[in-house]
């Protein structure tokens, strides 16, 4: 669960996260994820949709969904990417967009797109089970199950790595087969746990 | 409020828990890993499944289980490979020459200096040697000693003691209402008739919860790989 403090300002949530609050506090729906005519016309057509409240007022809001652990993440400029049903809440301040994740995001069966989120400010993470941070170094490239991957800030090149072989197509296959290889610069966050998805069990 | 710790290829410690849902495991060799479970790693590791070629010698070692051997993969090479499963508790546990049996679907990975086996009782097996492997349970494992009887679902495993029998409640079958129940399934059960009951010098592995870890049908050739 997540405590927000708020002092006249707003912050924007997934709709119906909200468990209880204390104070006044106003609900508005935000069409298309907050980020006008544009964003809810890509966000139609890329399927990243993302129902999102604004929350507004005095006092203690509490957030909550389906009992998942709930991450926050400090944002300072950078972006940050993540899947919209990952994303729980985030400060007004911060801009939240579409972009193009290309193979990795259909391997996971979430679609070819990812929400990002902008500026400076905090945004919490839903995962199942805490999530782990790992540092990507040049040196050291990291390999994400794509069931497990959470989000990710950073400068980031994200490949898709698969380890099909001749044995798999026999059905001795190594069970591993799909990663997303991450190399540079850059903080993954990954849950454990593997959601289900089409390559999960090739 | 802190921020979340960040681990990196250096710090993530070895061969021991991140958090109380993930491990990780330093490779230099070879483990053997049930599918999906690893969530990421660091370094050069490859996977293969288990059957001819190479592996030939070391499944010869270390593997007896050809019901199983569709779930499990070796995992090969060098650097820092983090495990988990469905965000339920993750431990290791070390073995001394020991023997411990364990829930099939609980059994994350393990040392090839242990030898896995097919266990009597269905869906169970049986590690022995010496060696570490890793299991998950929902909800932290409770440690107890025989004589026990316990609910099938919540048992995760047990070593050292003889092999479980079944236990049934008989008195709940006796009478006239007993024999109505019995032959037609009326009148209800408590759903507690039948416990596995163990006997003799050991420790029992339960975990706190009667939701099992989905379990892959076992005999099924050529594994979930089609």
């Amino acid at each position: 669960m997540l405590a927000v403090d708020l002092t006249g300002d707003s912050v924007k949530a997934k709709n119906g996260a909200m468990v209880a609050y204390e104070g006044d506090m106003t609900f508005k729906k935000r069409t298309g994820g907050g980020e006008g005519l544009r964003g809810m016309v890509t966000r139609r057509l890329t399927g990243e949709q993302m129902e999102v409240m604004e929350v507004k007022g005095h006092g203690t809001c509490y957030f909550a969904d389906r009992a998942s652990e709930i991450n926050l993440v400090s944002l300072h400029g950078e972006k940050l990417y993540v899947e919209a049903g990952n994303l729980l809440c985030t400060d007004a301040a911060l801009r939240t967009g579409t972009s193009f994740t290309g193979l990795r995001g259909s391997a996971q069966g979430n679609g070819l797109f990812t929400t990002t989120v902008e500026g400076t400010g905090q945004a919490a993470l839903v995962s199942h089970g805490a999530a782990i941070v790992l540092r990507v170094t040049p040196q050291t490239p990291l390999q994400v199950d794509p069931g497990a991957y959470v989000a990710h800030t950073g400068n980031l090149k994200q490949h898709f790595q698969s380890g099909v072989n001749f044995r798999a197509l026999i059905g001795e296959s190594g069970g591993e087969a799909f990663q997303i290889r991450f190399e540079g610069e850059g903080l993954v966050y990954v849950q454990p746990s593997e959601r289900n998805t089409i390559g999960g069990e090739i | 409020m802190n921020g979340p710790v960040i681990h990196d290829a250096y710090t993530l410690p070895v061969d021991d828990n991140v958090n109380p849902y993930a491990f990780s495991v330093e490779l230099d060799g070879q483990w053997f890993l049930q599918k999906g479970k690893m969530v990421a790693y660091y370094g050069q590791i490859g996977f293969q499944g288990i059957g001819l070629g190479r592996l030939d010698r070391l499944v010869a070692g270390s593997f007896h289980s050809p019901l199983h051997a569709a779930e499990w993969v070796v995992a090969e090479g060098k650097g820092k490979m983090v495990l988990a499963d469905r965000a339920f508790d993750v431990n290791s546990y070390d073995l001394d020459d020991g023997n411990l049996t364990i829930r099939s679907g609980n059994l994350l990975a393990y040392q090839p200096s242990l030898a896995l086996k097919q266990s009597i009782v269905p869906g169970f097996l049986t590690l022995i040697g010496t060696g570490k492997f890793v299991a998950a349970s929902n909800g932290p494992v409770v440690f107890m000693e025989p004589p026990i009887r316990v609910d099938p679902q919540a048992l995760v495993g047990w070593a050292d003691c003889p092999t479980p029998n079944h236990h049934y409640d008989h008195e709940y079958l006796r009478g006239v209402m007993g024999g109505i129940r019995a032959h037609t399934g009326l009148g209800g059960t408590s759903g507690e008739e039948h416990q596995f009951e163990f006997v003799g010098a050991g420790t029992v592995l339960l975990q706190s919860t009667e939701d099992l870890m989905e379990e892959i049908a076992v005999g099924a050739t050529g594994g979930t790989g089609s």
